[in-house]
């Protein structure tokens, strides 16, 4: 395949112009720069709590460890905990302050409510792990029930999500005063695509705010008898669950969009009033299209049922037109400069980066996590595959290989421009995210296989006095081993994003790999750009083949049930 | 013009305060979480739709718009 | 003036194509699991049950959605699973709904429950589905052994005692699921066509033992 000639222009990374990302963020205040490191370590210890809980529970559930019940449940606890709740939301609130400053280009405003904001979550994070710790194990959605007897853990695990709740609403209202600054100044009238979208997504991180306390005030009143029992928590908590499914997809393709511009230069060729649409399309379809959480559950009335199952057809409509828009942006910048082959175009992006590498890779884990997701959210496959280990099969394929594999991209370019210290050793970091994602495949097939077949979720001893299928405990041992190597390839990315952190400035920060693809609207789009079409053409026929399969499958069971795993 | 900003804002709202409404009119939908978060949320957005509005007008005379 | 773009890097191509996953509903409907009219056949699972369409009785703690009281309908099953243990269990531990009705049978005080009749071995879908009851309690069901016929239908009438569990039967190359919650009953009608020794377990994390909450089903 060709790729791009070498006398295409090349230039160093897009940060080093006067508007570049780093550049801006190197100018930062000092306070703010203090903020955003604190944020950032957090994140990243929320995140390696999460890693070796959830190693530990993988290796446990694979028989390669051996915990009492309770540690074992408090392990899954603190994994969940860590990585789903003050990870992924830490992160967040982060790289919407660093990207928010970046944008106003003079800094934080509403300081200290960003400043509450992170004493508030740093706070929560500390409640939250120590009762995950100590107390009755609840597992990440904090369920009462599991704890009528013991009020003090329940009242103290939801205490944790207010608090971080309440730390994302602040943290939300100084990103959301700060992208304001422009226009109050005069000094511009409209947003740019990623200044809207930081906006609509400030709004959102409040939004998901409303909904854990929505879901977790009720536990924290009954435990301090001023309420009565949350007997409606799995319903609550479902809106959060779905909130947190898809807020930090949207974070994510945010992020997509700021990294290209960086590594390539690029920005849409197809104005950024699209990019507006799509990024508000993230909140206009991903509410209306939560229901399908809730296929098991008996009192889901008939016409919500249907209602869901339809909606839920458009839950990926945003996160593809994104990645549509991405891709061409790129393929028709990419043609205009020379490119030639079907996909050679991509060979001439700055893989050597691991910012590059780290995106290129989630794109690759977001199109194999969407397909399943698709076989999932089908309400007939629910009494099948619902509440089985297919789910963490799948959804590890988002949570590590799309959102942690891009927000650690966004370290990677961030942190040496924040503290002018250089990245830790590049060219290892930019070979770890195949290494992840292979691991992330062997994880994923072999757990959606074993989901498929009937391993539930959440049991660490799947003998059943030997009554289960032999098959089980082998396809658990792949899941520990497709772990194992996942966990140990993001280590060392962590490690290096850590090291970077924590480097300060003892060496001079260095410009990595970038291409200059930028050319002028005029000669954009002339030639073919096929990536995006095809790359989503083959996810709907995998889809296709997968949804088949899982009917074939359901359909052939020695078994005719009529209720479809709910009461009708 | 900023004008296409607000209106999306605006279709946030109106899907969300329909969801929300939804689901306060039917009851034995049986979620009535649903009110309280997007009906909340739809109150926020609105919100911030019109500050959004209001934002552009609050930059004093003597300054020049950059772009 | 034309516009000089190839279709595939113009804006309404590139919106299009978000919408890319929704051509998923081809395959829903060719399966009969189309949420619309449109496309919507019956599956072979559905055209093939006999039964008729049976009915949830649940409701929340404030009431059920089809207005009976929550309270009374999960007392009235609690009653009715101590009749249907007390009516068919066996010297075993088992409970096996066929077995009083050779001694002789009698009611065992649902509404609309029948029994089984003699038992003639592998019929496929005996006309009427022979009522049975689950319990699901930290940490085992009642009964944890059933004994069921091959071809015969079962009206499953199930509710979690306590606190939320999932009753999963696996059969072989998958399992079928299904979630309960306390005080909710959930009812299924289900035909085993093979004879088999199945296993069911929880699916619904509910504390310390949850692992080993499990039980049979012994299908002849």
């Amino acid at each position: 395949m060709d790729i791009i000639p070498q006398d295409a222009p090349v230039a160093a990374a897009p940060g080093r112009t006067a508007h570049g990302l780093t550049v801006r963020i190197r100018t930062l205040p000092r306070p703010d720069k203090a903020l955003l490191n604190l944020l950032f370590g957090a994140a990243l210890l929320a995140l390696v709590l999460g890693l070796a809980g959830g190693l530990l529970t993988a290796l446990a559930r694979a028989g390669a460890l051996r915990f009492y019940s309770d540690d074992a449940y408090r392990l899954l606890t603190l994994h969940g905990v860590s990585v789903f709740f003050y990870w992924l939301y830490l992160i967040q609130a982060a790289l919407l302050l660093a990207l928010a400053a970046a944008e106003n280009g003079r800094g934080l405003a509403l300081r200290p409510a960003a400043w509450a904001g992170a004493a508030l979550m740093l706070t929560g994070f500390a409640v939250s792990e120590w009762i995950s710790a100590t107390g009755t194990p609840l597992l990440y959605d904090g369920s009462p029930e599991l704890a009528v007897d013991d009020p003090r853990s329940v009242g103290v695990f939801a205490l944790g999500y207010l608090l971080l709740a309440a730390g994302l609403a602040a943290s939300a209202a100084s990103g959301i005063a700060t992208l304001l600054q422009p226009r109050r100044r005069g000094e511009t009238e409209e947003f740019g695509a990623v200044g809207f979208a930081l906006f609509a997504w400030a709004g959102f991180l409040i939004v998901s705010a409303i909904a854990a306390t929505n879901a977790f005030l009720p536990g924290l009143l009954w435990a301090l008898g001023a309420g009565p029992f949350p007997a409606d928590h799995g319903t609550e908590w479902h809106i959060l669950f779905h909130n947190l499914h898809y807020l930090p997809l949207m974070a994510t393709v945010l992020v997509w969009y700021v990294l290209t511009e960086h590594l390539t230069g690029v920005t849409s060729i197809h104005g950024a009033r699209l990019s507006k649409i799509v990024f508000a399309a993230y909140l206009v379809f991903v509410p209306p299209t939560s229901l399908y959480h809730m296929f098991l559950e008996p009192t889901l009335s008939d016409g919500v049922r249907v209602v869901g199952s339809l909606l839920s057809l458009f839950v990926s409509v945003p996160t593809l037109a994104a990645f549509a828009i991405i891709v061409s942006s790129l393929e028709a910048s990419a043609r205009a400069h020379g490119a030639t082959g079907f996909l050679g175009w991509m060979r001439g992006l700055p893989w050597s980066n691991p910012a590059m590498a780290n995106m290129g890779w989630a794109v690759v884990n977001m199109m194999a996590g969407l397909t399943f997701a698709f076989v999932l959210i089908q309400g007939d496959l629910a009494p099948m595959l619902s509440d089985t280990f297919f789910v963490p099969g799948y959804f590890h394929l988002f949570a590590v290989g799309v959102l942690t594999q891009t927000f650690l991209a966004a370290l990677m370019v961030m942190l040496p421009a924040l503290n002018g210290g250089p990245l830790w050793r590049p060219a290892l970091l930019a070979r770890m995210p195949a290494l992840v994602t292979a691991g992330l495949f062997l994880f994923a097939a072999a757990g959606i296989a074993a989901g498929t077949m009937g391993v539930p979720r959440r049991v660490f001893d799947i003998g059943y006095g030997g009554l289960a299928p032999a098959a089980w405990p082998v396809l658990m041992a792949l899941v520990g081993i497709g772990a194992s190597l996942f966990a140990a390839a993001l280590s060392v990315s962590v490690y290096g994003v850590v090291r970077t952190l924590l480097s300060g400035r003892k060496a001079p920060a260095t410009d990595l790999t970038a291409v200059a693809w930028r050319v002028e609207p005029s000669r954009i789009g002339t030639a073919p750009a096929w990536t995006g079409p095809v790359s989503i053409a083959a996810l709907v026929a995998a889809m296709y083949v997968f949804t088949i399969a899982a009917f074939q499958l359901i359909q052939s069971l020695p078994i005719a049930a009529i209720g479809g795993g709910h009461g009708h | 013009m900023k004008n296409h900003e607000i209106l999306l804002m605006l279709a946030i709202v109106a899907v969300w305060a329909v969801l929300a409404a939804v689901y306060a009119f039917v009851p034995s939908l049986g979620m009535p979480g649903y009110v309280r978060v997007w009906g909340g949320g739809a109150l926020l957005f609105l919100l911030l739709a019109a500050v959004l509005a209001l934002a552009g007008q609050g930059r004093s005379a003597g300054e020049t718009p950059r772009s | 003036m034309p516009d000089p773009r190839h279709f595939t890097t113009r804006r309404g191509f590139i919106a299009g194509l978000g919408f890319g996953a929704v051509s998923l509903y081809g395959a829903w409907a060719a399966y009969g699991a189309a949420p619309l009219p449109f496309g919507h056949t019956p599956s072979a699972a559905r055209a093939s049950e006999p039964v008729p369409q049976v009915h949830d009785h649940g409701g929340s703690a404030a009431g059920s959605h089809d207005g009976h009281p929550a309270a009374a309908t999960a007392e009235s099953f609690r009653l009715d699973h101590e009749a249907f243990l007390r009516t068919y269990g066996q010297p075993d531990g088992s409970v096996d709904p066929h077995a009083a009705s050779h001694a002789g049978g009698h009611s065992h005080g649902t509404a609309n429950g029948s029994h089984a009749d003699g038992g003639h071995g592998n019929h496929i879908a005996a006309a009427e589905p022979v009522t049975v009851y689950l319990m699901a309690q930290r940490f085992a069901y009642s009964p944890d052994l059933l004994r069921l016929k091959a071809g015969q239908a079962y009206r499953f009438r199930m509710m979690a005692d306590d606190i939320t569990h999932g009753a999963s039967i696996q059969l072989g190359m998958a399992s079928r699921i299904v979630r309960l919650r306390p005080n909710i009953v959930s009812e299924q009608t289900v035909t085993f066509t093979k004879p088999g020794e199945y296993l069911v377990y929880c699916t619904v994390y509910c504390g310390q033992a949850h692992d080993a909450m499990q039980g049979r089903i012994v299908v002849v």
